[in-house]
């Protein structure tokens, strides 16, 4: 089976109907956006607090509407339990707000990430204040949660984490492991449904081609990551979908501190574009799945962000925008002179 | 106070929401404090509506308070929180530091506009002053506009810094309740320096700004004074007339003597500070 990855990404132009694919490669990105002018995306996987604020500005350019931003490993593991209580605040208050500065509605899944459930002293503690998060405004599920190394201790924090989710009543993001994958994420829906969750209620996320009919086999979410090199490629991805069709697929770029693409989505539904994929497909992988899975949670509104980001009426004085910290001011990044 | 927000409640709750609320048992503080978190998932964020009467029995038992504006969760949280029992203080005290620990953007904006009606009000003096350390916008807000809480409790340096924080922030000053009854001489000092940083950076300083010099007017402040006079910005020269009108400073009266035209607007009260608080400030774009 690895043998077909190396050939998918090695050797992209050697498909099939890859007349017109050898095109695409000179296009640039301002080429591409014609393709998806007018399309709004939801993007359901990426770590903004390791972003800049140009990406911000970009993906608002490019259509991205709304956002997840799981909780996950910060690069380095944490020490202690206040900076797991800072970094989940982070998520529901100053990344919130930084992302709202930019048009875009922020959202979060709260959880114990896989790698950092091996610290069990801490794991404890971590588990004791997840509820306090779990049920705050826009947090819309657990996660992202599930096996990293495949340890004993990721096993038994992840299946403790599938009760408060039960209880809370929120949807589940799984990430499954870069290493023995399929077993993995085989081993993550087996342990999903023997607690009982309803898999329309879970996301199985990082898919590839090995992993995806089982997913959608036994009912669980889809959901791809566009990530150079180590995840899936969007041809790779478009293949996909010619292949499965859009239902339960969604589409993310879990941009984060590695070399990654906030755009990935844009660029995606550009290429799916390009390729024939009807303008309904799009817009079920790259929009209205991660709305209808991670809407179950009973906290994502569309109408905060379908028309753009809504102006909370609560946030304004006297019709005014500036109190909401306004939206930030444009630079001109071409320019040499900085004002 | 938490019988007339709650009759405020009551005029704009559905049924639905209304039960929700009155089935929080108030005894029981961490059925108030989850109450408080969950709000959103129970209660709709519409703006509320206060009739003419409840907006002025607010103002009256807590002037400068008003829920103008809030959203119908912010309220309901505002409310849960005046319901929590006060007798223990060390109890009491507990509960709110775990709400502000742990809370998200909306939790901290109706945490920080309930400061004002909490027990115990100057033991929330260091929260207070980190709202107006806060980036969040909405936050800073919370705490520094249409909140007497800062007026009441902060000390100079606390007052001084809320001030500029928010004038810096293009924000408008008007809106911080007790602006003029703590209008103080080190403050318009610092305004003085803040707004000759500005103008070296061809940047602007919001007109309404020097309403806060004038009981302060000296030979050096009213140089700034003169330099507004010479401004290109009819703004500026109207907020110039406005401080030395109100001034006590002999000399600015004479400064004021010699542009008779704004001298006479502000004398029969055609210019006043109102026309010039603007809420859609943006002095940081360069002048030409």
């Amino acid at each position: 089976m690895c043998q077909n990855h190396n050939t998918v990404e090695k050797y992209p132009s050697h498909f099939e109907d890859s007349g017109e694919v050898m095109t695409h490669r000179d296009l640039a990105w301002d080429d591409y956006r014609e393709a998806i002018r007018g399309m709004r995306f939801f993007d359901p996987h990426v770590h903004m607090t390791s972003r800049t604020t140009d990406d911000y500005q970009a993906m608002y350019d490019a259509g991205i509407v709304a956002l997840i931003e799981p909780a996950f490993w910060l690069g380095q593991p944490r020490t202690g339990l206040a900076t797991f209580k800072d970094y989940f605040s982070s998520l529901v208050g100053w990344e919130r707000f930084r992302s709202s500065q930019f048009g875009i509605k922020h959202y979060c899944t709260i959880g114990l990430n896989s790698r950092e459930a091996n610290n069990e002293p801490l794991a404890e503690q971590v588990m004791e204040i997840l509820p306090l998060f779990l049920y705050k405004e826009g947090v819309v599920g657990v996660g992202e949660i599930g096996f990293d190394d495949q340890t004993p201790a990721e096993e038994k924090y992840y299946r403790a984490q599938l009760e408060l989710a039960k209880a809370a009543q929120l949807p589940v993001q799984v990430h499954t492991p870069h290493r023995d994958k399929k077993q993995g994420t085989e081993r993550s829906m087996a342990i999903a449904l023997e607690h009982g969750l309803d898999p329309s209620w879970v996301i199985i996320d990082h898919n590839n081609e090995e992993t995806v009919q089982s997913v959608l086999d036994q009912g669980f979410y889809a959901a791809f990551t566009i990530y150079p090199f180590t995840k899936m490629g969007n041809e790779r991805m478009v293949k996909v979908l010619e292949k499965y069709g859009p239902e339960r697929i969604m589409i993310n770029c879990a941009a984060d501190w590695g070399i990654s693409d906030p755009l990935a989505l844009p660029k995606t539904a550009a290429l799916m574009k390009m390729r024939g994929i009807p303008d309904e497909a799009i817009r079920l992988v790259t929009y209205q799945n991660a709305i209808d899975a991670f809407g179950k949670s009973g906290q994502i509104d569309v109408a905060d962000f379908e028309n753009g980001l809504a102006v909370d009426q609560s946030q304004k004085f006297n019709g005014n925008t500036i109190l909401r910290g306004g939206q930030q001011p444009r630079v001109a990044k071409d320019s040499l002179v900085i004002n | 106070m938490n019988a007339i927000l709650w009759e405020i409640l009551e005029q704009n709750l559905t049924v639905a929401e209304k039960e929700w609320l009155q089935e929080k048992d108030a005894t029981r503080p961490m059925e108030l404090m989850t109450a408080f978190v969950a709000a959103p998932r129970y209660l709709s964020k519409q703006i509320v509506q206060p009739d003419v009467s409840h907006a002025l029995e607010l103002a009256q038992q807590l002037p400068g308070f008003s829920v103008m504006g809030w959203s119908l969760v912010r309220l309901s949280r505002v409310w849960l929180l005046t319901c929590l029992d006060t007798t223990d203080r060390e109890a009491y005290v507990r509960h709110l530091e775990t709400l502000f620990d742990t809370a998200e953007m909306n939790e901290l904006v109706a945490l920080y506009s309930a400061l004002p009606l909490l027990a115990y009000p100057e033991q929330w003096l260091f929260r207070a002053t980190e709202a107006v350390r806060s980036n969040m916008g909405v936050v800073f807000d919370a705490l520094a506009l249409q909140n007497p809480y800062p007026a009441r409790y902060f000390t100079d340096l606390a007052w001084n810094q809320l001030v500029l924080k928010t004038i810096f922030n293009d924000k408008p000053i008007h809106l911080i309740v007790g602006l003029d009854e703590r209008a103080n001489e080190k403050l318009a000092r610092t305004l003085s320096d803040f707004a000759h940083e500005r103008w070296a950076a061809g940047r602007s300083v919001a007109p309404e700004v020097w309403r806060l010099v004038s009981k302060f007017l000296d030979e050096a402040l009213l140089e700034d004074i003169k330099y507004l006079f010479n401004s290109g910005s009819q703004h500026d020269r109207e907020a110039a007339a406005l401080t030395c009108f109100q001034a006590e400073y002999p000399p600015a009266h004479a400064l004021l003597a010699k542009y008779p035209e704004l001298e006479k607007s502000v004398q029969h009260k055609k210019l006043s500070w109102a026309d010039l608080e603007f809420n859609d400030l943006n002095t940081y774009v360069s002048k030409p």
